[in-house]
């Protein structure tokens, strides 16, 4: 098994391991001009995200001439951030979204639930009944919650990091960010347990999972992570159980200024990125090892 | 009952059968639909021409294209011959599971909810239970009000075209209500398609009465913008002009007021495999229950095909779009892979 991993291509143990699309990078293809407008990437949004201003880093990758992609209606939208692929639908109508930013400002004193969606409504101008029309009920306005902020941390990016942005490592951008996601929660905060808890019901854990890792990549996104190696996923996985923990941490936290969140963030990270180094270095002595035995046996004429 | 003879010819189709006939008809309803879609953009709403009853026009009753007029006859003939064991019926065909589809409808509804501080600037919510008849909707609507929600003022109106399933909704009232939802119900006869006119419900004195609302001896009507809550549970796929009544719930309701429909939709959410057996049972099961429970086979006959015959549920979605009305997310929700959906749309701030 380790041999036939070790001797197979990269593209061949991309398609088997499923990854994600292979961004073209500018060394693999010095000679084609970059055709396209900063206008047409930002076109190429995802599920995740909808405008962005982008990194420079990350627009030199779009190196591929226009007639070489498939036209963006051909293609089916991507869960994560994807050049390559349209934009998907946004989640909210205009309507919900006028009634759910308004209901949103009754969250700190009526929590998720209907009181604050009838305050919201009648803010607006509608009705007791109107926030009937919302197809989940309170846990439309989380799901808001949960998207709102998502989306607000590409705005926040250039006030995180301060034209710091070449120097910080990826890592420190990552923390960064997840700070600042996680002080979105700091007006709720009161009411985040109730929230959670409503999230980790059957019929809606799917969502909040989705919504979670769509979290995930964006922060990595955002952070200018261009990894297309199985790192991709566990990155990713990492961060979102380490948001998660953290996030409930900080629904316990008294001290001012939410040191201890902060505090409680830095370590697990810490340990990510330890534990992330001591599987790299398994991983990189198993593929010396493995070659290596895969080179004797060759060398004695196994056809391998 | 003069096409008995051709209806007893279609009773027992195929599934061969059923498969192509509905797409006609789907594609009928969609064709009326794609030549208003654009016109309805433009901002000022002028009622297209489809949306304005016709009784001349051809409609589809069942598996038969009919007139409108003669649709709203035989639709009427339908439920006069099923009021008395349609709620028997509908615990039968469903093995009771449309209980939970309408305690779910009313739930997510939530209807008279007020948050405790500060009294509604809207007033008293008014609700309006259309095609209502023996009171499914109406009665769960009250207890959820009255009961769960403590909120004693709010109103039901039960409105049906047939006083025959009135007349039934009536008597469980006064038997099955206790007196304080009584007071706040209240039955009248009116077609949805014209809510200005209507009457209060009138006792069905003699057995060759005609059951059937008519409009000339309509004594008031629904003003605008007058209701908060507007519902119509299995009945909306009776009208003879579906866009006219969908027009008519959107003048009724004020601004904000939710637009709330439950009705069979497209079992086709799940696997294709529920979904024939789906169409098995309605098609082989459901008249013959009707038979041997109601002794009337071709009214459930005619339910199975007007189910059939029923838009998707984008379809219908787009059809509450094209009336006005704003939706959430997808616009719908489906129930039991689809058996049944719940469509909900507001009617927006100007």
């Amino acid at each position: 098994m380790a041999s036939a991993a070790v001797t197979c291509s990269a593209g061949a143990a991309r398609r088997m391991l499923l990854l994600p699309p292979r961004p073209t990078v500018t060394l693999l293809r010095p000679s084609v001009p970059v055709t396209r407008s900063l206008s047409t990437t930002a076109n190429h949004s995802s599920v995740c995200r909808h405008s962005h201003t982008q990194q420079q880093s990350i627009r030199s990758r779009h190196i591929r001439p226009e007639s070489q992609r498939t036209p963006a209606s051909q293609l089916q939208t991507r869960a994560y951030h994807s050049h390559d692929h349209p934009a998907p639908p946004r989640p909210f109508t205009e309507a919900e979204t006028t009634l759910l930013s308004a209901a949103l400002q009754h969250v700190p004193e009526h929590g998720f639930g209907p009181e604050a969606l009838a305050h919201g409504a009648r803010d607006v101008g509608l009705l007791d009944i109107s926030a009937a029309v919302l197809p989940d009920g309170p846990f439309s306005l989380i799901r808001y919650h949960l998207y709102a902020q998502r989306t607000g941390l590409a705005a926040k990016k250039d006030d995180l990091f301060q034209g710091t942005e070449a120097i910080m490592t990826v890592s420190e951008k990552v923390e960064a960010l997840t700070w600042a996601r996680l002080r979105g929660n700091e007006v709720i905060i009161g009411k985040w347990q109730e929230a959670l808890a409503i999230m980790a019901m059957p019929s809606q854990a799917p969502t909040a999972a989705k919504e979670l890792g769509c979290l995930a990549d964006e922060i990595y996104y955002l952070a200018g992570d261009l990894s297309v190696d199985p790192s991709w996923y566990t990155k990713r996985a990492s961060l979102s159980a380490i948001y998660a923990a953290t996030e409930l941490f900080m629904t316990t936290d008294r001290s001012p200024g939410f040191q201890e969140t902060r505090a409680f963030l830095r370590r697990r990270l810490d340990e990510a990125s330890s534990l992330g180094g001591a599987v790299r270095s398994v991983s990189q002595w198993l593929s010396f090892t493995g070659s290596a035995a895969v080179n004797v046996l060759r060398s004695k004429g196994v056809r391998i | 009952m003069a096409t008995a003879a051709a209806r007893q010819a279609m009773s027992r189709p195929s599934l061969l059968r059923i498969i192509p006939r509905p797409r006609q008809q789907q594609q009928l309803i969609s064709l009326r639909f794609s030549s208003s879609s654009s016109a309805t953009s433009s901002s000022p709403p002028k009622t297209p021409e489809y949306a304005i009853p016709d009784p001349s026009r051809p409609t589809h009753f069942g598996y038969e294209t009919v007139t409108e007029a003669e649709k709203r006859k035989r639709v009427a003939g339908v439920f006069t011959s099923v009021a008395e064991s349609y709620d028997r019926m509908n615990d039968l065909m469903s093995f009771g599971w449309h209980r939970i589809w309408k305690d779910h409808f009313v739930s997510t509804l939530n209807p008279g909810f007020s948050p405790l501080s500060g009294s509604s600037p809207s007033g008293p919510q008014h609700i309006l239970d259309i095609a209502g008849g023996t009171g499914d909707i109406a009665f769960r609507m009250l207890h959820h009000a009255h009961v769960v929600n403590a909120n004693p003022s709010v109103r039901v109106t039960i409105s049906d075209i047939n006083r025959a399933m009135l007349s039934v909704g009536k008597a469980r009232a006064t038997t099955d209500l206790p007196a304080s939802q009584q007071e706040a119900l209240s039955f009248v006869e009116a077609n949805a398609e014209n809510l200005s006119q209507t009457r209060p419900l009138q006792p069905i004195l003699s057995e060759t009465e005609q059951t059937f609302f008519d409009p000339a001896t309509a004594t008031s009507g629904i003003p605008d913008a007058s209701v908060d809550l507007y519902t119509v549970a299995f009945g909306i796929r009776n009208f003879s002009n579906i866009p006219a009544a969908l027009r008519e719930a959107h003048r009724v309701l004020k601004p904000g007021g939710v637009f709330a429909c439950l009705e069979f939709s497209k079992a086709d959410k799940w696997t294709s495999i529920f979904e024939s057996l789906y169409k098995e049972w309605s098609f082989r099961a459901i008249p013959l229950i009707g038979q041997l429970v109601a002794g009337d086979r071709d009214s459930y006959q005619y339910l199975v095909e007007s189910i059939e015959r029923f838009p998707s549920q984008e379809e219908f979605r787009d059809m509450i779009v094209d009336a006005g009305f704003v939706v959430a997310g997808k616009g719908y929700e489906d129930l039991t892979g689809g058996v049944a959906a719940i469509h909900r749309g507001m009617k927006p701030r100007k």
